[in-house]
């Protein structure tokens, strides 16, 4: 009976804190990315709204709560508010498998700094991203406008597309470490003492062109291409409405597939003792916000593909070299043991 | 060498016996005497005297002649690069279409249309340009008013809302011209577009992909574009009905608010013709100060295409990198000129001011950076897969499509036509500095690019070679020609001579004594050959003054080229194009 | 003969070039000199750049101060002045040279001594192209630009500018922008963070 008492008060006290840190880092990280973005276009970020701009976010979502909520002509009600609930939850629901450090012992007990160890982690991982499809997708039609409709489609494509390819490569990976656990995976890097990255640098390449299509960011962006769809399938929403849409896909997507790719590619925690008893969780976060850094990087310096050319990409090329660099990683492990 | 010879025009004279010719240093015309000789005429000079370049049609208008309306086409050949003026007048109203001949004489046919109400045989429904459908009155025509017909109560804000009685200042109206309703801009639209494909796509007319007030309709399958159509004319303001009435050197401030982006070439190429028809010879410094003026706006105008192309195709940091640099220059021309943009520099025989002291350091300055930031540009862009995929191969415009639609400027010599007014016709200082042109193959979308970044960097060379020039000159050499009758001399003189104060009145007051003749003069702007058509008939203003706009002709080319390309595409053949709404529309 | 210069068209890459991604390396590596460069921002407005002496801003009327030129007083007998009132002569060629034929309303009266003066100077702003062909037309120097930029105003009627404006700025802004030497700009730190360092010559 107590266990259980306690268990629960542990999940009560992990959802919350998850809920807390991530939807307070996903409004942050729109601060960093302006200041990113401006620093590398030779201007400053936000600087106005508190010291370094800092209070900027908060700015933001009041704006956004207190514009005048319009609905246009025509739409379909329920699903132009349910597509809003199609986009956040998937992306939160991400952070469940998302490991934040080794385990610790809190008054004899131990606990594992994750929401739910599933052992099928990585298939759920899957399953939340093809879920990300639903929110574009009513958006895009219960809108009642060319425009969105469009957009729409074109990202209804895309997930289809590079679903498949994210599922080759990650496959690659828990074919060495053996289990689809994430702590399993950690540890097996963590006992052979290289990280998959070197292992597996095709693999690692394959799903960062799936993070940066999966979460609609350049060169993959189709769907919000500016010059031509005008913020695409989103393009009738308003106020915080439509502050939630890239909050859940820029932000969110991004964090939680960067935090795995961490894990996956890099060796989760595992880094050497600097820091004390907290220096595995500071290396996670450390790494994942280096591979954070990376994306947005990229995002602000390369041009973007066209539609058919994005689609073609996965099915022509990625798609093969996933497979193939599959079937290379059995035979290497059958062989060499 | 741009005229064409003596022996051309006799040439024709001998194949068809009802033409008259003429020529003069800067003109040479044939005027065709029978209405119903002008296709074949049209036909000998493209397929025999192998004037195939299309360059312009307009139309005047005589009330008190015989005939009210006569038209001009100006063809170039561009083996020699020659250039001939066909004169006809019209028959009660018509005149046969040239549009089987060559394919830009589709739109400028619509424009006279639209303008002066005049028919063409064989172009049935023709449609208006500018206006919406439903306008009732044809504007240019030399019976309606400068002011437009008030038929409109449009009361101003403070009356409708507090019921203010006074007027809010001294040139207030209450009567108004027409306004468009929604109705007759959806009936606008409903006309122009008959719908095959499965959507209709409006593009514009407010959208952040199109370069200004732009209106494109796609007639979508899936993401390919089955036919498309441009409404153009939310920018109409009328430019050439204003120059009717005014004088030649208040002209001036609106030459540079149709291309806004390069005033000073436009201003460049206006003062040029009334300086050709006048006679007027300009200063030797100011011939420099002109060019190297010229060639900054000619880099500022191809660094916001360069960042908006692009900010449409995506990389979004080259905007501002580029727009970094265009601070620069318009700092440089701020100084100078005393605005950013709209900097109504030049002056008829002249420019306006002397350097300010600290420009040659300046621009020095800028020209030593320069180099380093093309470099990074051309790191970012040239060779990237992406920017390559997008822009390879995308929206070829053939060399027939150059000669049939009259296109100019880069959209030429992308396609490898060398069609560059600064050589053929030298004006200003460009006979003395030393530059090349580059010249593409394919004639896609990447080689514009590659075309229009090599222009930058010759660019730069010629504002070097300039600065080295003014360094050299004697300080106190005269900026404008203030002998000539027809310029106004400058302020100081104007204080201290009193003979100067009167030439300054007369001019003012009464306007130039520009004689009598015609004359077209074209230069390069960035975007193209922006020519003027003056016709003068020795009073102050001009009788009518023709802009023969580039970014009108290059955009005509627009909705052949885009068929079955997809959305995408369309938006990096726009910014390929490069037009300026200010001077599609004028 | 045109000089040509045919483009070197290099539009394939090469296979190491593909596989390493050295295009993008390339791109990634000119963002990153950027980010560690300092930004140009002039932050309005905290700070401002102030206009060049030749800005074309708002229009002021020079004052009957003796210091006019020679041709004013030519004509001096003929009007009416006041210390420190504008020397406007009413010879309308500012209304003459402005492209827009209603921006002016000028009215002289004619005083019992027979000398002239001028009672109303009005400008709409709001039809303004700030061309500055008016300022060029003025024979006796009265009519100038100040290098007021900031100009908005709530009513269509708070646009118009009258003649008691007109001096105050006169009389106060041109002066001084006029006293200023004839170089390319006024202050040259403000303009440092975008320009770096200029090597002057004087």
């Amino acid at each position: 009976m107590n266990d259980i008492i306690f268990t629960g008060i542990v999940i009560a006290v992990k959802i919350l804190v998850v809920l807390a840190v991530t939807l307070g880092l996903g409004a942050y990280l729109t601060w960093y990315e302006r200041k990113f973005a401006g620093h590398l276009q030779a201007r400053l970020g936000p600087t106005v709204v508190g010291p370094f701009g800092l209070l900027q976010p908060l700015a933001d979502g009041l704006k956004l709560m207190t514009k005048a909520p319009l609905l246009p002509r025509g739409i379909d009600t329920k699903l132009y508010y349910m597509a809003i609930m199609m986009a956040l939850v998937p992306a939160i629901m991400l952070f469940a498998v998302v490991p934040f450090g080794p385990s610790f012992k809190i008054l004899g007990h131990e606990i594992k700094p994750i929401v739910a160890n599933l052992n099928i982690a990585i298939l759920y991982l899957f399953a939340m991203g093809s879920m990300a499809a639903y929110g574009t997708l009513f958006a895009g039609w219960a809108s009642n406008s060319k425009y969105a409709f469009i957009g729409s489609l074109r990202k209804a494509a895309l997930i289809v597309s590079y679903e498949v390819v994210l599922g080759f490569a990650a496959l690659s990976v828990v074919l060495l470490a053996g289990s689809m656990n994430v702590f399993d995976i950690v540890d097996a890097q963590i006992k052979s003492g290289i990280w998959y990255i070197v292992y597996q640098p095709i693999s690692f390449v394959l799903f960062l062109f799936c993070l940066l299509a999966e979460s609609g960011r350049v060169p993959f962006d189709i769907q919000e291409a500016e010059a031509e769809l005008v913020t695409g399938y989103n393009v009738e929403y308003g106020g915080m409405k439509f502050g939630i849409f890239p909050l859940a896909e820029w932000y969110l997507n991004v964090l939680a597939l960067c935090a795995i790719m961490a894990v996956l590619y890099f060796g989760g925690w595992s880094g050497p003792h600097l820091f004390g008893p907290f220096s595995g969780f500071i290396w996670f976060l450390a790494k994942t916000f280096g591979l954070l850094f990376f994306v947005l990087w990229v995002h602000w310096t390369l041009p973007r593909y066209q539609a058919k050319d994005v689609v073609e990409f996965a099915w022509k090329y990625l798609l093969p070299i996933s497979i193939l660099n599959l079937v290379g990683t059995a035979f290497l492990i059958y062989f060499k043991g | 060498m741009p005229w064409a010879s003596e022996e051309t025009l006799n040439r024709i004279k001998r194949s068809f016996r009802t033409v008259d010719v003429y020529k003069s240093p800067h003109f040479a015309r044939i005027s065709v005497e029978n209405t119903h000789d002008i296709t074949n005429v049209l036909k000998h000079l493209k397929d025999v005297e192998d004037f195939r370049y299309f360059i312009d049609f307009h139309v005047i208008d005589f009330p008190k002649e015989k005939e009210r309306f006569l038209g001009q086409y100006i063809l170039v050949n561009p083996y020699n690069f020659e250039r001939l003026v066909v004169k006809v007048w019209f028959k009660s109203n018509k005149l046969p279409t040239a549009k089987n001949i060559f394919a830009g004489a589709k739109w400028a046919e619509r424009e006279a249309y639209d303008m002066f109400g005049v028919e063409f045989e064989g172009h049935e429904d023709v449609k208006r340009m500018f206006m919406w459908e439903d306008y009732k009155h044809f504007p240019l025509r030399k019976d309606f008013p400068l002011g437009g017909i008030p038929e409109q109560r449009l009361p101003s804000l403070t009356e409708l809302i507090e019921g203010n009685t006074l007027p809010p200042s001294h040139d207030y109206e209450l009567m108004h011209t027409y306004v468009p309703t929604i109705q007759d801009i959806e009936k606008t639209e409903k006309s122009r577009i008959t719908k095959r494909g499965q959507l209709v796509l409006n593009w514009g007319p407010l959208h952040p992909g199109t370069h200004g007030t732009m209106w494109f309709l796609f007639d979508l399958e899936g993401e390919h574009i089955i036919q498309t159509d441009v409404i153009l004319g939310q920018l109409h303001r009328g430019m050439e009905k204003i120059a009717e009435n005014l004088h030649y050197f208040q002209f001036l401030p609106y030459t540079d608010r149709m291309d806004y982006l390069s005033a000073v070439c436009s201003e460049l190429s206006y003062v040029q013709s009334v300086e050709k028809l006048a006679n007027i010879e300009v200063p030797l410094k100011a011939k420099y100060i002109r060019t190297m003026f010229a060639e900054l706006q000619r880099i500022n105008s191809h660094l916001l295409w360069l960042g908006t192309g692009a900010l449409d195709l995506g990389a979004l940091t080259v905007f501002l990198y580029a727009f970094r640099e265009r601070e620069k220059i318009m700092d440089l021309i701020e100084g100078n000129a005393g605005f950013r943009l709209t900097s109504a520099f030049l002056r008829i025989g002249g420019v306006h001011y002397d350097l300010a002291k600290g420009t040659l350091e300046v621009a020095k300055h800028f020209v030593k950076d320069f180099y380093s930031k093309l470099k990074e540009y051309n790191g970012l862009l040239t060779r990237n897969r992406i920017w390559l995929k997008r822009t390879k191969d995308v929206g070829i415009i053939t060399q027939e499509d150059v000669y049939q639609y009259g296109l100019t400027g880069p959209v030429a010599r992308g396609s490898g036509i060398s069609y560059d007014m600064r050589k053929i016709d030298p004006y200003a200082a460009y006979d003395l500095v030393d530059f090349d042109i580059p010249v593409g193959d394919v004639g896609d979308v990447y080689d514009r690019y590659l075309v229009r970044m090599e222009e930058m960097y010759q660019s730069a060379k010629i504002v070097e070679q300039c600065i080295e020039a003014l360094e050299k000159m004697p300080p106190n050499e005269p900026y404008v020609n203030k002998k000539h009758p027809v310029v106004i001399p400058p302020k100081e003189d104007v204080f201290n001579d009193l003979e100067d104060m009167v030439k300054s009145f007369r001019i003012v007051v009464h306007g130039e004594n520009i004689p009598k003749g015609e004359i077209y003069s074209s230069g390069e702007n960035p975007r193209g050959e922006l020519g003027f058509y003056i016709h003068s008939i020795g009073k102050s203003s001009p009788y009518r003054l023709r802009i023969r706009s580039c970014s009108f002709y290059n955009l005509s080319v627009f909705p052949k080229v885009i068929e079955k390309h997809t959305i995408s595409d369309a938006v990096a053949l726009l910014g390929s194009i490069d037009p300026v709404v200010g001077e599609t529309d004028r | 003969m045109i000089k040509l210069k045919k483009l070197k068209r290099n539009d394939s890459l090469g296979p190491v070039e593909t596989v390493l991604f050295l295009d993008f390396i390339k791109g990634l590596s000119i963002t990153m000199k950027n980010l560690v460069r300092k930004p140009i921002t002039t932050q309005y407005p905290k700070e401002k750049i102030t206009p060049p002496r030749r800005f074309r801003g708002k229009h002021g009327h020079f004052v009957y101060d003796g210091q006019e030129p020679p041709s004013l007083k030519a004509i001096e007998g003929f009007m009416s002045f006041e210390k420190g009132k504008s020397r406007c002569v009413a010879c309308y060629m500012c209304q003459t040279a402005c492209p827009m034929p209603t921006l002016f309303r000028i009215e002289a009266i004619q005083m019992p001594d027979g000398t002239k003066k001028v009672v109303r100077f009005d400008m709409n702003l709001l039809n303004c192209l700030f061309c500055g062909l008016c300022v060029d037309a003025c024979p006796v120097e009265c009519l100038t630009m100040s290098d007021i930029h900031e100009m908005a105003v709530y009513r269509r009627s708070q646009a118009v500018l009258h003649i008691n404006d007109m001096e105050q700025i006169g009389a106060t802004n041109a002066k001084a922008v006029r006293e200023l030497p004839d170089r390319i700009w006024r202050d040259d730190k403000e303009r440092e963070t975008l320009w770096g360092k200029v090597k002057w010559n004087f």
